[in-house]
């Protein structure tokens, strides 16, 4: 069953576009990377499936739940990190959790476990009785996804969940947010952090306005670039790109100082027939790699370069993860 | 009902620790409390009264019989009672001001509005944290200004006078309906401005009507008698209702998140 499915949902502002025809469908347990960049219509997109914002036209349903008519079922039923923690800082976090948990309709008394529960498991339960104007931007971060789990939701939407911790803090939001798949929920992810993306997203969906890209990254990545393998050998390469272009298999192959960037359909199969072929030429090679791109090139060659597979429609961009 | 406790408390929680805050809504009415008192006392204790030149003294039936000196205390005490009505706009103002503006520059209102809280509930929850602070703190200050009088003034004539059935209309009746007036103008106006002073600001605006009361009052134009207080108590609730409907209208979840920066 689908988390959320939303068809055709449009957002406009006046005569701004925010969000146009936006069709996806996201499986329950996956965690969904929504990129884009600023201005691309994420938080507005997050604003009308969370029922803060009613769509303009087009549908969506959230845990089964219509968007614009169960509105506060939708709310019940969902978690949020905004963009920016939003606590209030004369408060202590328990306070802080507390007064947010009875307001997703948990008694007093199940508020205050709830919060305990999860200060304990992100690590700051010590500081319960601190006011959040003394935390660190980071402590902040995990009060305020803290909050977006009290009531247990089943859809979680975290906007930019690392962004400003160090190192050692996104570490642990990002585990925290892979226990939170575990534990069979659906996040939906905005990012800007790729590498993120790429170590948590089941799906990614690259988003400008409009849907440019729905995918599993290793799809995009494949779809994109195809698949490959990169040879050091010893010496120019170029010397041997006539060899490796005679191959049948072969797309395309550069050379680079002494290493060869070829593009093959299947490297597993392909390599050893590479290798030889080179082995038997004269090569001597000193590594053989796949050759690797990252979510970043991805991103970049959508967003920036517009590059896409074709305009087919959204809806039949659907995907489920592998 | 709940959610609204729930909210009231939390406003609470966080007036609490403003200091600023707190010292506005003690401030005023410990002033306005006082001042009357310390003038009162002083008109019957420097002897000053007999030099009063009192024409408004034949229009009060109510002051007709009492001598120059009660005449004077009761007129200073009379004209200072009014200033009870500036109390529960200015600190019911200053209250929503922090509460409504205060979410804005603390960017707690989208999380809030993404909890299943209905809008009236927010409002209500809010509306209440201020007001009842306000009235509060107002019918406090008017209950020590009520005793003084008893203990100040110079007759049981003067002290009616002064503590008359229309200023406790007045103080008993508008003081809420004109808390509750301006906290809906403060919701209002924090829908459309981004600073907390600047909603103050524009509040102050509210007051325009008190000056009416207060210089017609000085001018011997109206006595606050049972009578008029009562219809403007009924036409104050009449734009209390009006204001609720305005703040419900322009207090739209929608618009402010989209359009709050």
């Amino acid at each position: 069953m689908n988390a959320i499915e939303t068809h055709h949902l449009t957002r406009t502002f006046g005569e701004r576009v925010a969000v146009d025809s936006l069709t996806l469908a996201i499986p329950e347990g996956t965690i969904f990377g929504f990129l884009g960049p600023n201005g691309a219509g994420k938080t507005t997109t997050v604003r009308m499936l969370a029922s803060l914002i009613a769509p303009t036209s087009g549908s969506a349903t959230v845990n089964g739940h219509e968007v614009g008519t169960d509105d506060e079922v939708i709310r019940q039923s969902v978690g949020i990190l905004t963009e920016t923690p939003g606590l209030y800082e004369r408060l202590t976090a328990l306070q802080n959790l507390v007064f947010f948990g009875q307001l997703y309709n948990l008694p007093a008394q199940r508020a205050a476990e709830q919060a305990e529960r999860y200060l304990r498991l992100l690590d700051l339960w010590d500081r319960r009785a601190d006011k959040v104007g003394s935390f660190s931007k980071g402590m902040r971060q995990k009060v305020a996804i803290a909050r977006a789990l009290l009531h247990e939701p089943k859809i979680v939407f975290l906007d930019e969940p690392t962004a400003g911790l160090d190192p050692e803090a996104s570490r642990v939001v990002r585990d925290f947010i892979k226990s939170l798949k575990s534990e069979g929920r659906t996040i939906f992810l905005t990012t800007h952090n790729l590498p993120e993306a790429d170590e948590l997203c089941d799906l990614i969906a690259v988003f400008r306005t409009k849907l440019v890209r729905l995918d599993t990254p290793e799809k995009l990545r494949v779809g994109l670039f195809g698949r490959g393998a990169e040879v050091r050998v010893v010496g120019d390469a170029a010397r041997w790109i006539e060899t490796v272009k005679a191959l049948p298999f072969v797309h395309n192959v550069t050379a680079r100082e002494s290493t060869l960037s070829i593009g093959l359909d299947d490297p597993d199969e392909q390599n050893p027939a590479l290798i030889q072929a080179l082995v038997y030429a004269g090569a001597q090679i000193r590594t053989v790699a796949p050759i690797a791109h990252s979510l970043e090139d991805v991103y970049l060659e959508l967003v920036e370069n517009g590059k896409s597979e074709g305009e087919q429609p959204a809806a039949t961009q659907r995907s489920t993860p592998t | 009902m709940h959610k609204i406790m729930v909210i009231l408390y939390k406003e609470w929680l966080e007036i609490r620790q403003q200091r600023m805050l707190i010292i506005s809504m003690v401030l005023p009415p410990l002033i306005f409390a006082l001042l009357p008192l310390v003038v009162v006392y002083g008109v019957a204790h420097t002897g000053s009264s007999g030099n009063l030149n009192l024409p408004r003294a034949n229009n009060l039936s109510q002051l007709g019989h009492m001598s120059p000196a009660e005449v004077a205390q009761a007129l200073v005490g009379m004209q200072l009672s009014v200033l009870f009505l500036l109390l529960p706009s200015i600190i019911t103002s200053i209250v929503a001001s922090y509460s409504v503006v205060g979410e804005k520059t603390s960017r707690t209102l989208e999380p809030l509005l993404a909890t299943p809280t209905r809008t009236w509930e927010l409002l209500v929850g809010k509306s209440l944290a201020a007001l009842i602070p306000g009235v509060g703190v107002t019918w406090l200050s008017g209950l020590i200004f009520i005793i003084g009088m008893a203990l100040l003034t110079s007759s049981q004539r003067v002290f009616f006078a002064i503590v008359s059935p229309g200023w406790l209309i007045l103080f008993l009746v508008w003081s809420p309906l004109i808390g509750l007036i301006s906290i809906a103008v403060m919701i209002a106006i924090s829908s459309r401005v981004n600073d907390p002073r600047t909603a103050q600001q524009l509040s102050v605006w509210i007051i325009v009507p008190f000056f009416a009361v207060f210089f017609g009052q000085a001018a011997g134009i109206q006595v606050l008698g049972p009578v008029f207080t009562l219809i403007v108590a009924v036409i104050l609730a009449a734009l209390a209702l009006l204001a609720v409907w305005v703040m419900t209208q322009i207090f739209q979840r929608e618009t402010i998140l989209t359009r709050w920066k």
